[in-house]
């Protein structure tokens, strides 16, 4: 390794943080693909959650009982139980039994990742639901019957007048669940997604350099969430419209 | 803003007590941690309750029962005093040790060179633990040597990730904890499992749900003393448990309660009953 991170891995040494592990190629390494890995699931959830929220929500907002209905039923399901039991329930539970069944079919391809991607997603999709639900009914019912008069189909009034509006009333709540969302993927820890938090439980385990290891996730995860709080704030600024809600 | 008069006196109050802090801190060099345990009259013992023999929750009543269990309350009766048992986890037993929420622990933590640098024990282990590796019959792992670029489980926290790492090439997926481990092995997420030898014997002879794994490799993976750990430098702690020890080689009482528990003693431990069973030692 280079002079100059020996150096600086002394320098810090001397406030007696010792951070020794990024002088390791192989620990830096899992280190850096850690941060990558925990990068990648959140963009992944952060979208699958949004999908499977726009959907939810209109389904939940559906005059239809037989859609209302099953989609009430799962986000309270979902919303009253812990997600690490959720993604023990998934992986450990349902995950062995698609196995057993696909033994002889060339194994089953559900990798740990995409059960956390799967659980997450499904997780936050419940909370956006909500949220976009409120948006939803938030529509006034003037606006509705403009676009009903104007000969809009049901599913033309959902796309193109209540989930534009909605996005807008819901995307301050939204944001909030995209924060949670990014702290929420270090759950995937537990079945050994090798994410930011499952590489440092592997050094720390060996090196037992917990506090120095807690300070980068600490740095690394608010930075994460500073950068989706800002998204968020120029999302609302850029879809800020005149004379609705502001 | 602080007035001048103010700020001397409330620099003079912080130097007072830093003063304070540091007596205090030499007063208690000479291991609390002993006099603490029969001050309030009881041990607090981390335990690994992950599963037979070594502890596992008894289903009937819910208390700890297993290896560990056995030894963690003779451990309070030789010392005289009550047990308290904490359930540690592999990931995090070194910080509950080192933050003084457990006196020791007794929690298949076997000796590695790592560890002996950040905490102490009694030189005299309770046991010789290795590894070992748990596989579908099917799946042609013959050797140590076959997991080479192969998925294989562990429980976070476990010693046998850098052999298996470094020395094997496997490609190792830590889980929480051993149960978890074992469930991606039988959902096909890894090849194998390596877990303490004792516990994954037991499995396979005992459990039907474990019919179609096996052990095929006999010899352990990097088998090593497991000892009793207590906080770095607790010297008189760490003498009166290595008397413990010494006395449960010696009067034969690990043998048997390693029986009961369904294990097989290993060579160490017979040899170790031999030496200190013998007039004269």
């Amino acid at each position: 390794m280079s002079a100059p991170a020996q150096a600086l891995v002394d320098a810090i040494g001397k406030t007696g943080l010792n951070y020794s592990f990024v002088l390791a190629p192989d620990e830096l390494a899992s280190f850096l693909h850690g941060m990558l890995v925990t990068l990648e699931l959140s963009l992944v959830t952060a979208l699958g959650s949004l999908a499977a929220g726009v959907v939810l929500a209109a389904m939940l907002t559906s005059p239809r009982a037989a859609l209302a209905r099953p989609a009430r039923v799962f986000v309270e399901v979902t919303r009253n139980t812990p997600t690490l039991v959720q993604l023990f329930c998934a992986f450990l539970v349902v995950n062995m039994l698609i196995s057993e069944a696909l033994r002889n079919l060339g194994g089953n391809p559900l990798t740990p990742f995409i059960w956390s991607a799967i659980v997450i997603s499904l997780h936050k999709a419940a909370f956006h639901a909500e949220a976009l639900r409120a948006g939803i009914e938030a529509v006034p019912r003037a606006t509705l019957e403009a676009a009903q008069s104007l000969g809009y189909s049901r599913r033309q009034r959902l796309w193109e007048v209540q989930l534009p509006l909605a996005l807008r009333f819901a995307l301050p709540t939204l944001v909030n669940n995209m924060v949670d969302l990014v702290k929420m993927t270090t759950v995937a820890s537990a079945i050994a997604v090798g994410d930011i938090t499952y590489a440092s439980i592997m050094i720390w385990t060996q090196r037992d350099n917990v506090l120095e290891l807690m300070i980068l996730i600490l740095l690394f995860f608010g930075a994460l969430t500073f950068a989706v709080n800002r998204a968020g704030q120029w999302l609302e600024i850029r879809l800020r419209m005149p004379g609705y809600g502001h | 803003m602080l007035s001048r008069p103010t700020r001397t006196t409330l620099a003079h109050t912080l130097r007072t007590l830093a003063l304070f802090a540091a007596f205090s801190a030499g007063a208690a060099h000479a291991d609390a941690t002993l006099d603490r345990i029969h001050q309030r009259h009881k041990i607090v013992i981390g335990v690994i309750l992950s599963g037979p023999p070594f502890g596992s929750l008894d289903p009937a009543t819910q208390k700890p029962v297993g290896f560990n269990v056995d030894l963690a309350n003779d451990v309070a009766k030789r010392l005289g005093v009550d047990v308290e048992l904490t359930a540690v986890q592999p990931s995090n037993r070194v910080q509950f040790l080192q933050q003084g929420k457990v006196d020791a622990l007794i929690a298949n933590m076997e000796v590695t060179k790592e560890r002996a640098e950040i905490l102490s024990y009694p030189p005299t282990p309770f046991e010789e633990i290795g590894g070992a590796l748990i596989t579908r019959k099917d799946s042609g792992i013959k050797t140590w040597n076959d997991v080479r670029g192969k998925p294989v489980c562990v429980s976070q926290g476990s010693n046998y990730t850098k052999p298996l790492a470094e020395q094997y090439g496997a490609q190792v997926k830590a889980f929480r904890g051993q149960p978890e481990s074992l469930l991606a092995l039988r959902g096909n997420n890894c090849v194998a499992a390596v877990h303490v030898a004792p516990t994954l014997r037991l499995l396979v002879a005992r459990n039907p749900d474990w019919k179609d794994y096996t052990i095929p490799v006999s010899n352990d993976l990097i088998p090593s003393p497991a000892v009793i750990w207590v906080r770095k430098g607790e010297t008189d702690t760490q003498a009166a448990l290595e008397k413990i020890v010494q006395d449960w080689h010696r009067s034969g009482w690990l043998i048997g309660t390693e029986r009961r528990n369904s294990m097989q003693p290993s060579q160490a431990v017979l040899d170790l009953h031999a030496k200190y069973k013998a007039p004269g030692a």
